[in-house]
């Protein structure tokens, strides 16, 4: 589920779309902290696509957690 | 005049929200008697790992009528804020464009398109601004934040670019509304498909959940999708790519 990138960094492998997977994971997640409104993408609330501390990259995103 | 004043960059992982930066200068414009300012859009740029932008690499615009007189204390103060309130560790950039003095509207919008496909420097963000006849300062940290504020500036221009900030409150989830009604009652300017078809007035639309709207041939607008012989508000995962 996550891969670490050259920089060391933990990016998600399921890419931008994988709606159901990052909602599990941040329901699971004790670090999740909603982001601004503006950023959010996700319709659950809850999900590493609409955490702070996700930070996209081209194919995914990263936790900078 | 119409001012168009771009930010970017002034919040990091923990702290701030870019969004929230310009909606705060809005409120110090209104304040100060100095203007009535437009909503804000939200522009994408391009996320590529060599890009060390803090945390999202999307910058904000918006627009105001503001008097000549105005406009020096403004930048000053819009200057001043900046660089008092960002989050520790973020680049703030501000850009202030006089729209009757932009000397090379198409290179400014030029510029907003290469920054959503291109790694852009600095440099080539101030050589831009200096071509165009515009204002453009850093107030803290790489100073990075001037290409997303001169790029925003340029996206909101073209008119086809970025969503507007915050939610549009219609009627509640799973009602109905006739697409004049909205039009006439709130700041959607037209209602549009995702695949470019306009909804006339007597065409009516079922209500979703957190409704956005984007900036589409310079106008407002609400997407929306077809389903079950119903017209539907799009849904965050539909206007992602806005
Ligand atoms: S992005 Fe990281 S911190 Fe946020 S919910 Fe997902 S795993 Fe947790």
């Amino acid at each position: 589920m996550w891969s670490i990138s050259d920089k060391g960094e933990r990016e998600f492998t399921g890419g931008k779309e994988d709606w159901a997977a990052v909602a599990h994971i941040a329901e699971n997640c004790p670090g999740f902290k909603p982001d601004d409104e503006d950023e959010m993408v996700a319709d659950e609330a809850v999900s590493c696509y609409n955490c702070r501390y996700r930070r996209w990259t081209i194919k995914s995103f990263v936790c900078c957690k | 005049m119409k001012i168009y004043i771009g930010i970017d960059d002034t919040d990091s992982l923990e702290f701030g929200a870019t969004g929230q930066s310009a909606n705060e200068l809005r409120r110090i414009i209104k304040d100060k008697g100095w203007g009535e300012p437009e909503p804000v859009t939200r522009h994408q740029l391009l996320l590529h790992p060599d890009i060390p932008y803090t945390s999202h690499n999307s910058s904000m615009c918006f627009t105001v009528e503001m008097k000549e007189d105005n406009l020096k204390e403004f930048i000053d103060c819009a200057a001043e804020f900046l660089k008092e309130t960002s989050a520790p560790g973020s680049d703030p950039g501000l850009c202030v464009a006089v729209n009757e003095r932009i000397k090379d509207i198409d290179e400014l919008m030029s510029f907003g398109f290469k920054a959503k496909v291109e790694i852009l420097n600095k440099e080539e963000a101030y050589k831009t601004a200096e071509d165009c006849g515009i204002h453009l300062s850093e107030h803290g940290g790489t100073g990075q934040g001037v290409i997303g504020a001169l790029a925003g500036i340029g996206l909101r221009m073209t008119g086809n670019d970025g969503r507007f900030q915050g939610r549009t409150k219609l009627k509640d989830t799973g009602e109905s509304m006739g697409i004049g009604d909205i039009i006439a009652t709130t700041e959607i300017e037209e209602v549009q498909s995702i695949d470019g078809h306009v909804l006339t007035d007597d065409e009516i639309l079922i209500i979703g959940d957190k409704i956005k709207t984007v900036l589409l041939d310079g106008k407002r607008k609400l997407l929306v999708y077809r389903e079950n012989d119903g017209w539907h508000t799009c849904n965050n995962q539909h206007i992602k790519n806005y």
